[in-house]
């Protein structure tokens, strides 16, 4: 059973991921799309915990959750490594302790994340004013154009002058019609593991395409909130508006390998998003799991 | 809540107002009418928790003044949208990133020929 878990973890973790990352059919249902990443990135972690402790836990003789329990029991009693060896002993602290240390990476990441977000949020108090041209919004005195969502316990929308004077009032509805579609489908929150992951560990290949895959995917999860409810062509021409200045090289900052083109020529796509598709990457994502789940309930 | 929030971003202007001099908090709550000294000076208080003013002890009276002028914070907050913050977080989501030379090419002969299959206005 390790055998089959340890494969499990590494081929959603590499292949699967890298694959995944060159698919183009998500871009027809950025939704299920990210759900499939998620689904991915639980089931590889699974695995991977599940092999380290069958391998531990293999003088047991028990799946891994029995032996996780006899584990349990032993404790109380006050033995816990009894009937399992020095290796096996060792092997369990090892898996703890890993398991403890990334809990403790990705919860630091979290506050930083947080604290960031909280001074980000105090400024924009301070400085940032309203208009009726942009309802909902805060607006920032600035020439450059930005546009964007902070994510929190209410999701603020902020947009700046530079954007104001360069898009009509249809792309700008359009943009603030994205921005709700962050804001409302909590993509902040969606992005956090994600980002935290590759920060805590960028070499592992999920890690990397997961963020960068997923960034770009909720963006097309939020161009479809505003296609909805605006449309397609003031979309697509704010767009080429706020992309089409201040060119300068990107950064890699939270961007996403699916860049602005690719964003347009899916939107000019009539036939941009697919139930079929969406339904087979929630097929997929269960499926995902059930390799896993299973691995440690049998022996 | 809101209400110190309100006054919070009041005092801030009052303070880059006079920008490169400080003032007491007895100067501040007289350009802020309405306002209980006390008041005035719990909210330079958390202001000064929070790191954006700082408080000198002249003699007998402390002197408040803004830590960065407001152009520096809007420069601050922008940077963020548009960079990113530094340490790699997901802080924002944003509208649109910023386009490398070769995209705003691609960006520049798609504005001027319109693709098939774009649906009538």
């Amino acid at each position: 059973m390790a055998g089959l878990l340890t494969a499990v973890a590494v081929g959603l973790y590499w292949p699967g991921a890298t694959l995944l990352a060159r698919a183009r059919w998500s871009h027809r249902a950025p939704r299920a799309a990210v759900l499939l990443w998620q689904a991915t990135g639980i089931a590889g972690a699974l695995a991977a915990v599940g092999a380290g402790l069958s391998v531990a836990l293999a003088p047991l003789h028990q799946s891994v959750i029995d032996g996780l329990r006899s584990v349990m029991a032993q404790t109380r009693a006050g033995r816990p490594f009894q009937g399992l060896g020095l290796y096996a002993a060792l092997g369990l602290q090892l898996a703890t302790d890993v398991t403890i240390v990334l809990v403790l990476g990705l919860s630091l990441t979290f506050v930083r994340t947080r604290r960031s977000r909280a001074r980000h949020r105090q400024l924009l108090r301070l400085v940032a004013c309203r208009t009726e041209r942009a309802p909902g919004a805060l607006v920032l005195d600035d020439h450059r154009a930005a546009a964007y969502c902070l994510p929190g316990l209410r999701p603020q929308i902020v947009v700046s002058t530079g954007v104001l004077g360069r898009l009509t009032s249809d792309e700008l509805s359009a943009v603030l019609a994205h921005e709700r579609g962050h804001a409302h489908g909590r993509h902040g929150i969606v992005m956090l593991p994600f980002a935290s992951l590759d920060t805590l560990l960028g070499w592992v290949p999920y890690a990397r395409h997961a963020r960068e895959q997923v960034a770009g995917l909720l963006e097309m999860a939020a161009d479809d909130y505003a296609v909805r409810r605006i449309g397609r062509e003031p979309l697509v021409s704010a767009l080429l508006g706020m992309a089409g200045f201040g060119a300068t090289p990107s950064c890699a900052l939270g961007a996403s390998s699916i860049g602005i083109p690719v964003r347009i020529s899916r939107l000019r796509d009539p036939e941009h998003r697919s139930k079929h598709v969406a339904a087979w990457a929630l097929f997929a994502a269960v499926a995902v799991m059930i390799v896993p789940v299973v691995g440690l309930l049998v022996r | 809540m809101a209400r110190l929030g309100d006054l919070e971003r009041q005092v801030m202007e009052i303070l880059w107002a006079g920008f490169g001099s400080e003032l007491t908090g007895r100067d501040v709550a007289a350009r802020l009418p309405g306002h209980a000294y006390t008041t005035v000076l719990t909210v330079l208080g958390r202001l000064e928790h929070k790191g954006l003013v700082r408080r000198e002890r002249s003699h007998t009276t402390h002197r408040y003044a803004a830590i960065e002028t407001r152009e520096a914070y809007v420069a601050e907050v922008m940077h963020e949208a548009l960079e990113g913050t530094s340490d790699r977080d997901a802080a924002l989501v944003r509208f649109a990133q910023t386009v490398s030379g070769r995209e705003a090419g691609v960006l520049r002969r798609a504005l001027e020929r319109p693709e098939k299959g774009r649906p009538p206005r």
